[in-house]
Formats: C-alpha cells, structure tokens, sequence
C-alpha cells in the first residue's frame, strides 16, 4: 500500500500531507510513492531518524530553515540518471541538472563521494553551479570556438566544433557514468531530507508526539488535526479521546448522535496510518502496533458518484474487508455505524451476526460504531455523551469503558437542545414510553 | 536613442503587441541592440510558446530575439537545444510544459535564441523571483500574442505598447483603436473611498443594489455586458468602476464612451506605465500605411512619442 493510495482516505489524512511545507515537487513524488511500513523494527528506525530531526528543529531551528531553502533547488533528475546509467550520452542540460545535484548534496553535507563529479563538471575549479561545455575541456574546443567567432559563416568549422563538442559530451558521460548509482542513491536521500525535515516541523507546528511500538494498542489524548482545525476556525477547541484496543478482542463504540464517535473513528485510522508511514501522531501519548492491512469501512460521497445505493456500498465494502480477514494477515477493521441505512430489526441483527463471524480471530483488531445494542464478547466503550446543566460545552467527547452493551437513549435530549420542533420531540418522548411500559 | 533610457529606469518591463505581426519581435530587439548590457544585467523572456520561426496562423516569417553577450535569457529546454549561442546554464526549473522545462542561461555570445518561457503569469512571475539570486536589474517579457495579460502591473512594472497594420489597415481606424488601449492604460489609480458593493460577473449583480451604492469594486473581467448593466441602472449621478488593472477591462469602446457620458469613471487599483508605442505600418497581407503620418496622428491623440523602429533605425 502507497502513500498515494491513502492520501485521499475518508479519515482525513489528507489535512496532514497538505499542511506538510515539502520545499520540492520531487520529494512530494517520493512521499507519495512511499510504501506502507509493516515491521515493527523499521518503523522504530524510522523514528528515531525523525527524532534527530524533531531534535533540530527545536535545537537549531535557523540551521533547518538554511537547509529547507537549499532543498528548495532539489529537481527530479531520476530520468536523466537512469539514461546516465543506460549509457546514454548526455548533454548540457543533464550535465547541469548532475552538477547542480551533487553541490546540494555537498551543501548539506551530504553525497561526500560527489566530489569527482563537481571535479568532472567544474574543470576550472570556479565550485559555481552553472555549467557549460567549458573552452578548458579540450584545447581542440577552444581554438574551434576562436575560429568560428572569427569566421562564423564558415559551415565546415561550425561542424567541426559540433563534432568535438558531442566528442567531449560523450567523453564526460563516460567519466560520470561509474557515479550514477551513487548519484541516484543522493538524489533519494535529498528528497527524503525534505521529508524528515517537514515531518519534524509538522510535529512541532500541530504537536503532534513520536509513538512507541507494542502488542497492542493504547492512544491518551489523540486528536483529529483536521477536524481541530475546522473547529478552531470556528472559535472551538477538539476534546482529545483515549482509546485501546487490541487484536483477537472485537471493541464496540457506542454513544449518543454527535458524540464524535465517527470523528474517533477517523482519527484511529489517521493514527494508524501515521505511524506505519513514520509521521508524528496527534495525541498525547500511544503505543501503537503494525497491521499489514488497515480497512476503513465508512460510507462516503463516493457511493452516490458510482450509482451504489449506500446500504449496497456499504455491504460490499464490509463484505471484501471480511474477505481480508479470512486470508489471515493481522488486519485492523475500522467498522462505521454497519447498516445503520436499514431498518432496526435486521440491521441489529447483521452488526451482531458481524461480530459472530468476526469472532476468534486472533490477527484481527475490530473497532465498530454502532447504534444497536448488540452483546458480543468484546470491549464497548461509550461516550460521555450530554452533561447535563452545564451551559457552553454541551457535550463529553471522551470515550469510557462499558460493562453495558445496551445503548444511550440520548437522541431526544440531543434535538431539544438544537431547537427542533417540540411538538415532534414531545410526542415521540410520549410514544418512546408508552413503548417501554 | 528614444526611450531605452526609459526602460532603464524600471526592474520589469513587457512588450506587448495588439495583434499579431504588429512589430513587437522587431520592437524587443531593437531594445536589446541599445541596452547598455555591459553594466547591466539584463533578463529576456517569453510568456507562451511566442518564440516559434514561422508565425503559426499566418505562415509569415517570425524573426528571433538576439541575446547579446552577458545578458540572461529563459527559453524551454526543446527550444534551448534548438538554438542558442554559447551559454552557461543558471537553472533548469521544476514545472513541465509542452516544449519541457524552462531553463535559465547566460549568453557567452551574441546570437539568436528562440524565446519560449513560462506559461502562464503565475509561473511568469515564480521565474521572476527565481531570478534574484542572479542579481538581475532589468528583466525584459515578450508579451504573447495579443494577450495583454503580461502587460499587467501585478507581472511587470512598465510596458512597451506596438501597433501596426496587422491591427487595423485604416490609419484613422488605428489610430482610434490604439489610442483607446492607451487610454485604458492610463485609468487613474484609485484614491477610495473603499468600495461597498463587490461583484464577479453580470449574473451576480443585482442591479437594486446600484441605487445606493455609487463605487463598486469588480472582482476579475469588467466585461461589455457588466458594463451595459451597471450603466442601465446607473440613474443619475456619478458612478466608479474599481478594477484590479487595466488588463481586466475587456469593453468596447462605444460602451465604455456612453458609460462615461452618463457620468460613470473607472479606476484601477495597480497602474502600469506605459513607456512608448512602437508602431509596425506593414501588415502581413501586404497593406502599407504612410509611417510618418501614422506616427504624427496617434501621436498627437495620444500625447506621446510613437516610433516606427525598422524604418527609422534611431541612431544609438
């Protein structure tokens, strides 16, 4: 799984890559082409990497700003490598692009191996980084150009200076050729800087924290960046969440409307993804652990554009995700209010024959939002839901641990506070307990 | 040496043409040819893919700009291997177009270059602040073909108008037409105070709301049919037009006339200014106006010196 392939993902991560200040289209490429990290041992690395960056920016801030504007020069030269390698004979334009690389890479103290390279293209020493066929590559170059400025309609000395300079542009393609591979190798390791680098003051600008790995899963205080945005445009602040959960025990999350179930659900799944592609996490503190699939089960604007009903939509999202379980990797299943488009009766009935089917599967991590009171086996959490009496903030976002399965009848109390029509609310009050008596 | 002195005195000026074949390629190498380039640093570019050898739609031959020693120019990287004289490259920028990446070079030598540069205004002026670190005085933009756009003061400071036969074969006719470009050029800067009403095009106006409001800022195109609107309902009394520049207004003459007459004015929120007129009197089908009486008439409208280059070869 790429980058690119989650980047648009419903839980929002998108925010994230957007708000990333990368200095060059080529590292933005890279990021994207990134794949998914699924060992443990390479995801601490990772981090630890972007520690040490996390490290400067707080330590030396003016040091990485010098070092951003460098990598603002970083271009994509990966074609004109791979012809170098092929074997092609380059030209002014490529020696250029070579010769601007490598002086980057020894501004940044990277690439020490480059300085044959800077040599080749800098025959004069002037460490400058323009570049032409320089007059003191061949003294045959030299005299040739002396003779066509004296003599410039002269066709014959004009081919003749076009046959040494191919001559010399093959000569110095040859003599660059042995460093194409080392070239490649710097030219990824600039666009990877930009990244560390971005990451490192993302985490400084959003406070976002480094995770540490484990068995199982424990988040204090996660956020949804996003989301927090929004509401602080809106004079808001986002109530950070706790959450846990591991594989093999199914977790339910229940709790009244707008309670921030789903908004909790998004930010799981952001985090997960966060951390198996290295970025800082938006919580207070977590101890995350890799899956090799992430699943998301949410309904989105996408069902209507492919003319699927959302109930249709839904079903076969959860129906190919159940067939990734049933392969065996260690899959994390991010469930959305299943069925909630159907009517109560069976809609109960498939989330509690969900959890049967999903039931005993050690590599399985299932978190769900519901609205049925299903009993399962698992954890349910529930939110805080209303305070009540309180003026201002309404509503509890937290999520506690429930021993009680049966869900909050908050939906009334919920639409009197946004003012919806009495008469309504009062009569489905009176036909709610006329139900349970 | 008429008005090159001129051109000096800014940091960024385009030479636009009002059609096609109106002389602006002979315009842009005539400044060049007289630019003190041994104590200055001069930059050339395009906007567009204006640098091709034969003119697209009219087959005529379309002469190529000449870099002098020592001055900067921008082409794209199809048109850099084309042609060039000897150049020492500065930079080979990150956005691909048609004819590939812009690159960036220092002339060695006098010789021709085809110019074919950023494509649009906003990658136009992204290469602008690219430039800086080159320590450029006098950046120089051939402003497509019939597009003004580049012309906008938001791209460049000053501008060099050229006019000619292609544009209109009647020298009264041309005369009229050019001097009403000129005129918009010189729209008065806005003074405030700051408008109330703010509208975006014709459907968005509601004319109810001309009544009590007597300036109204116009958010892109003052097109002829927001026009015809804004005078319809304009009533009696005084009316101003705020519009980002002069290459925002896209009115006909007639109506932004009747427009004025019923008392309504059109202020610009950033001014260009406009240093001369170059005018071409042949046109590519072969017409040949009288240069000497073209130049006096639209001179005279005008108020400003008006040049016919190729014929006249001022002296340096």
């Amino acid at each position: 799984m790429k980058f690119r392939e989650i980047v648009e993902s419903p839980c929002g991560i998108r925010y994230l890559f957007d708000e990333l200040g990368l200095q060059s289209g080529y590292a933005r490429k890279v990021l994207l082409d990134r794949e998914m990290m699924v060992d443990p041992d390479r995801i601490d690395a990772a981090y630890a990497s972007l520690r040490k960056y996390f490290d400067l920016v707080l330590s030396d801030r003016r040091r990485v700003e010098d070092m951003r504007f460098r990598l603002q020069g970083l271009r994509d030269i990966s074609g004109t490598l791979a012809s170098l390698a092929g074997g092609a004979t380059l030209d002014e334009i490529e020696f250029f692009e070579i010769k601007h690389l490598a002086m980057l890479a020894q501004s940044l103290s990277m690439g020490t191996e480059l300085e044959t390279v800077i040599d080749i293209l800098d025959p004069d020493g002037l460490r400058i980084g323009t570049f032409y066929l320089y007059d003191s590559y061949s003294v045959a170059l030299r005299q040739l150009r002396d003779a066509v400025e004296q003599d410039p309609d002269d066709s014959q000395l004009q081919e003749d200076l076009a046959n040494e300079e191919d001559r010399l542009k093959k000569v110095i393609s040859d003599k660059l050729r042995p460093y194409a591979a080392s070239l490649q190798q710097t030219l990824r390791e600039l666009a990877d800087l930009d990244i560390s680098l971005a990451q490192a003051i993302q985490m400084h600008v959003e406070g976002l924290i480094l995770p540490s790995s484990g068995s199982a899963t424990t988040i204090t205080g996660m956020f949804h960046p996003g989301v927090r945005a929004a509401l602080r445009a809106k004079g808001r602040e986002f109530q950070p969440v706790d959450f846990a959960f591991e594989r093999g025990v199914p977790a339910t999350v229940i709790g009244a409307n707008m309670g921030g179930k789903t908004v909790a659900l998004k930010t799981l799944c952001m985090l997960q993804y966060l951390y198996q592609f290295g970025f800082g996490l938006p919580a207070v503190s977590a101890v995350m652990t890799p899956f090799d699939e992430i699943r998301f089960c949410i309904g989105d604007e996408q069902d209507e554009k492919t003319g699927l009903s959302s109930f249709a939509a839904e079903m076969q999202r959860i129906d190919r995700a159940v067939a990734v379980v049933e392969k065996g990797g260690k899959v994390l299943l991010l469930v959305d209010e299943p069925a909630r488009t159907t009517n109560p009766v069976e809609g109960t009935a498939l989330v509690a024959a969900l959890l049967q089917r999903l039931a005993d599967k050690p590599n399985l991590a299932l978190v769900m939002t519901t609205h049925y009171t299903v009993e399962h086996a698992g954890q349910c959490w529930r939110v805080q839901g209303l305070l009540p009496g309180t003026k201002g903030r309404r509503m509890d976002y937290r999520l506690v641990r429930t021993a009680s399965h049966e869900v909050p009848h908050e939906a009334l109390n919920i639409a009197r506070e946004l003012g919806i029509d009495a008469q309504w609310i009062d009569l489905a009050d009176t036909i709610m307990k006329r139900q349970y008596e | 040496m008429p008005f090159v002195g001129e051109i000096l005195r800014h940091r960024s000026v385009s030479i636009v043409g009002l059609a096609k074949n109106a002389g602006k390629t002979e315009c842009l190498n005539y400044i060049i040819r007289r630019l003190p380039v041994e104590y200055f640093n001069v930059a050339v570019t395009s906007i567009g893919i204006d640098g091709e050898t034969t003119d697209q739609v009219t087959g005529t031959a379309k002469p190529e700009i000449t870099v002098r020693e020592g001055m900067f120019f921008a082409t794209s990287e199809k048109h850099f291997r084309q042609k060039r004289p000897l150049s020492e490259l500065y930079d080979v920028g990150d956005e691909d177009t048609a004819l590939g990446r812009v690159v960036t070079a220092k002339a060695l030598q006098e010789g021709k270059v085809l110019l074919s540069g950023p494509s649009s205004g906003a990658a136009l002026k992204r290469w602008m602040r690219s430039l800086k670190d080159f320590g450029i005085d006098l950046i120089l933009i051939d402003g497509a073909l019939s597009r003004l756009s580049t012309a906008s003061p938001a791209i460049s400071e000053a501008m060099v108008l050229s006019t000619g036969a292609a544009y209109s074969a009647n020298i009264r006719d041309l005369v009229g037409k050019t001097a009403f470009v000129v005129e918009l050029i010189r729209l008065p800067l806005f003074t405030g105070p700051e408008p109330a009403l703010r509208v975006s095009s014709f459907s968005s106006l509601d004319p109810g709301l001309l009544k009590g409001n007597r300036v109204i800022e116009v958010e892109g195109a003052l097109t002829d049919r927001l026009l015809q609107m804004v005078k319809n309902g304009l009533g009696e009394g005084e009316i101003e037009l705020v519009v980002g520049d002069f290459t925002k207004v896209f009115c006909s003459q007639e109506l932004y006339r009747a427009f004025v007459r019923r008392g309504g004015r059109i202020s610009v929120r950033l001014k260009s200014e406009l240093i001369a007129v170059c005018v071409n009197p042949v046109a590519p089908n072969g017409i040949v106006l009288d240069s000497d009486i073209l130049c006096q008439e639209l001179s005279a409208k005008i108020g400003l010196p008006v040049y016919d280059i190729v014929k006249n070869e001022y002296e340096i």
